[in-house]
């Protein structure tokens, strides 16, 4: 499998650099107005990808990063609030199960908090940072070569025979 | 690459199921009593005790007179409760045991034993006061909360009613419950103008009872350990300088005797 050559700080401008910066510090200004429905969070994070994703593959990177790296807590988020609802609803008990949940759910945010930083500042910088997981998927997906797209124009065959 | 996002998929799943696993079944946060509402705890009371009358080693005293007597007596006590949040109902159970307990939504049991040792409908009023205190001061939820944690309590099993019986009727409450309990019985026996130092008096009757060879009829005498202490604590208890006693209107003996046909 081939990927494009990574470009080197000096090779990426300043637009470029905020723009990555931006994917992450978006999805703190998008908290609080999701904080009631994580799920709007979500959707902040998708509408930013799509306007920034011609913006080339550093910016691409950095804003899929985020977006993947958001999806699992976000799901993680509304499962709480959910869980939350129902319980008070319905008059359920709040079990040691509930709470260990509590405590995933808050070291799943405290660990994207931390990580969302620091690719933040790293981008800003010009550099590359992959999450866990995250960072290998966001860069294969944008920095793989596709036969298809990356040939250049189409081009007519003949038919295979 | 493939390999490599697959190793990190399973640490991230394999760290955070950890997390969520370890605070679940080693609990750092200790099941608070909060957690269970009072109206909670009255239903799920109610639906102990219906099971509970079904059990063919149960009996409950159908007696008219002995019902309205304990009404009687609770009813005093409830009048000078304040705000409470709970129905109180009280069960005379056939048994020799000497012995009053309480299961969870203001379910206040007695035994027949209890009530032919009482020596008077004074001294039944002040058992009675403590356990209300035990159910005011959701001792007896907090107890079950930790002895059998939320879920089990609130699963309605009918296994776990038995259990739920078993520890509320044959295991004490601590020693600070215990206290906060007899505090709060004193205040509220004077409140509902009972002499709060009849509860001494009773507390004296079990103690010299202790060394009696039938020791294993006094139940309440295993469960409730330092009388010496208590008593002294009780009488301690001084009532305010205009407080006046209203005897309970009701025909003791004759009572002990219903009680008695009924065994």
């Amino acid at each position: 499998m081939n990927y494009h050559p990574l470009p080197q700080p000096d090779e990426i401008g300043v637009r470029e650099r905020e723009d990555a910066m931006g994917a992450y510090f978006m999805m703190f200004a998008t908290a609080a107005l999701g904080l009631p429905l994580p799920i709007l969070n979500l959707v902040a994070a998708i509408i930013y990808y799509f306007v920034n994703r011609s913006r080339g593959r550093f910016v691409q990177f950095h804003t899929l990063q985020s977006l993947y790296s958001q999806l699992p807590v976000t799901l993680l988020n509304l499962g709480l609030v959910v869980w939350i609802i129902t319980n008070l609803v319905k008059e359920y008990t709040f079990t040691e199960v509930f709470w260990g949940y509590v405590v995933m759910v808050a070291v799943a945010n405290l660990v994207y908090l931390i990580f969302s930083i620091v690719g933040a500042v790293q981008a800003r910088k010009g550099y590359f940072y992959y999450f866990l997981f995250f960072g290998k998927v966001a860069y294969a997906q944008v920095y793989r070569v596709r036969e298809e797209k990356d040939a250049g124009p189409r081009v007519n065959q003949p038919p295979k025979i | 690459m493939r390999t490599s996002i697959i190793r990190d998929l399973v640490i991230l799943l394999v760290v955070f199921g950890c997390i969520w696993g370890i605070i679940s079944f080693f609990p750092v946060f200790p099941e608070k009593v909060e957690l269970l509402s009072v109206e909670k705890e009255q239903e799920l009371g109610g639906k102990y005790l219906e099971m509970l009358m079904k059990d063919p080693g149960f009996t409950v005293v159908e007696s008219e007179e002995v019902r309205a007597a304990i009404e009687a007596i609770g009813l005093r006590l409830e009048n000078a409760l304040e705000d409470s949040e709970y129905e109180y109902n009280y069960v005379v159970v056939e048994d020799q045991m000497i012995n009053a307990f309480t299961l969870p939504g203001a379910n206040i049991l007695v035994t027949t034993g209890l009530i032919g040792f009482a020596g008077s409908a004074e001294e039944l009023a002040a058992v009675i006061a403590h356990e209300m205190a035990h159910v005011e001061k959701r001792h007896v939820v907090a107890r079950l909360v930790k002895e059998l944690g939320i879920a089990v309590l609130t699963s309605g099993d009918q296994f776990v009613v038995g259990e739920v019986t078993r520890i509320m009727a044959s295991t004490g409450f601590d020693r600070g419950q215990e206290q906060d309990a007899d505090a709060f019985a004193c205040a509220l026996l004077e409140d509902a103008q009972i002499e709060p130092r009849t509860l001494a008096t009773f507390f004296r009757k079990l103690k010299e009872e202790q060394d009696n060879p039938l020791l294993e009829k006094f139940e309440i005498v295993s469960t409730h350990p330092n009388f010496t202490s208590r008593i002294r604590y009780v009488l301690e208890y001084v009532p305010d300088e205009d407080f006046e006693a209203v005897p309970l209107e009701m025909e003791w003996e004759d009572l002990q005797g219903e009680v008695k046909d009924q065994e």
